[in-house]
């Protein structure tokens, strides 16, 4: 059940890439928007994921569990973009 | 409520991927219905989520009154064996000793328990024998110690009886038993 309930995060946040990809679609300035929104968002990712373990004690995670969100916000991000740039 | 919650997750995938890959970008409306559907496919995978994080939850505290209860009847198991372990050895104490068995005999006058209990109060009665025994063999020691040390019979009788001279009966009784005593050692 509870792989369930991760599985199912994880598919919401798959569709929201999509759907920020459909906003990106509508229009030349929300395409930008939403680029730069993405460019700050991986920066973010990538310095979370160097400075983990200071993540981790802020937001009071293990660094394990820390990582793997980490991860799973990248895989969910790359699933939702590619089905919506493959479609 | 497991139901709905595979129904909900189904159909967050299918409107996602459906739409996307069935209607048109090029088309207003099919670009529309697009954003309405991931909107929609968003809405039932987080409430999927919800439900399945509920369920888990449940089920966690389920295992937990489980193990609880599982906890507590062992320890029950445990306490009432060793309470009867304790009971048992104190029955087995009680009946190997002679004296508690012969109360026991004779505070329940049953024949069976009688006929039972036949070999400790037997042997019980061998060594209250032997015991008045060894107290006459030592009163006739004493006393004679007493009389070889030139002791006046009186104050023999007097020492070791304890009984003063006189006409009492309890001085006739102890003369004629100094007198046996004396005679036979």
């Amino acid at each position: 059940m509870r792989a369930i309930h991760l599985a199912n995060y994880f598919v919401a946040g798959c569709i929201a890439f999509s759907l920020l990809g459909w906003v990106a679609s509508l229009h030349l300035i929300a395409c930008r928007a939403i680029a730069f929104l993405t460019a700050a968002a991986f920066t973010v990712w990538g310095l979370c994921w160097l400075l983990d373990f200071s993540v981790s004690s802020l937001l009071k995670i293990s660094v394990s569990s820390l990582q793997a969100f980490l991860l799973a916000l990248l895989a969910a991000g790359a699933l939702g973009a590619g089905v919506f740039l493959c479609s | 409520m497991q139901l709905k919650m595979f129904v909900l997750s189904g159909a967050a995938v299918a409107l996602w991927l459906v739409p996307l890959t069935a209607l048109d970008k090029r088309i207003g409306w099919h670009k529309s219905m697009q954003g309405l559907t991931l909107c929609a496919a968003i809405a039932c995978a987080v409430t999927a989520g919800n439900l399945a994080r509920e369920q888990a939850e449940q089920n966690e505290i389920e295992e937990i009154k489980a193990r609880a209860i599982n906890a507590d009847v062992v320890d029950e198991i445990a306490t009432s064996a060793y309470i009867s372990q304790q009971q048992r050895q104190q029955e087995a104490e009680q009946i190997l000793n002679p004296v508690e068995a012969l109360e026991r005999a004779l505070a329940l006058p049953d024949a069976d328990v009688e006929r039972s209990l036949e070999p400790e109060i037997k042997q019980l009665a061998e060594n209250g024998q032997n015991g008045s025994e060894n107290f006459e063999s030592e009163r006739a020691e004493r006393a004679l110690q007493l009389k070889a040390k030139g002791w006046g019979k009186a104050k023999i009788i007097l020492e070791v009886w304890g009984v003063s001279k006189g006409g009492s009966p309890k001085y006739k009784a102890a003369e004629a038993e100094y007198r046996r005593l004396t005679e036979t050692g």
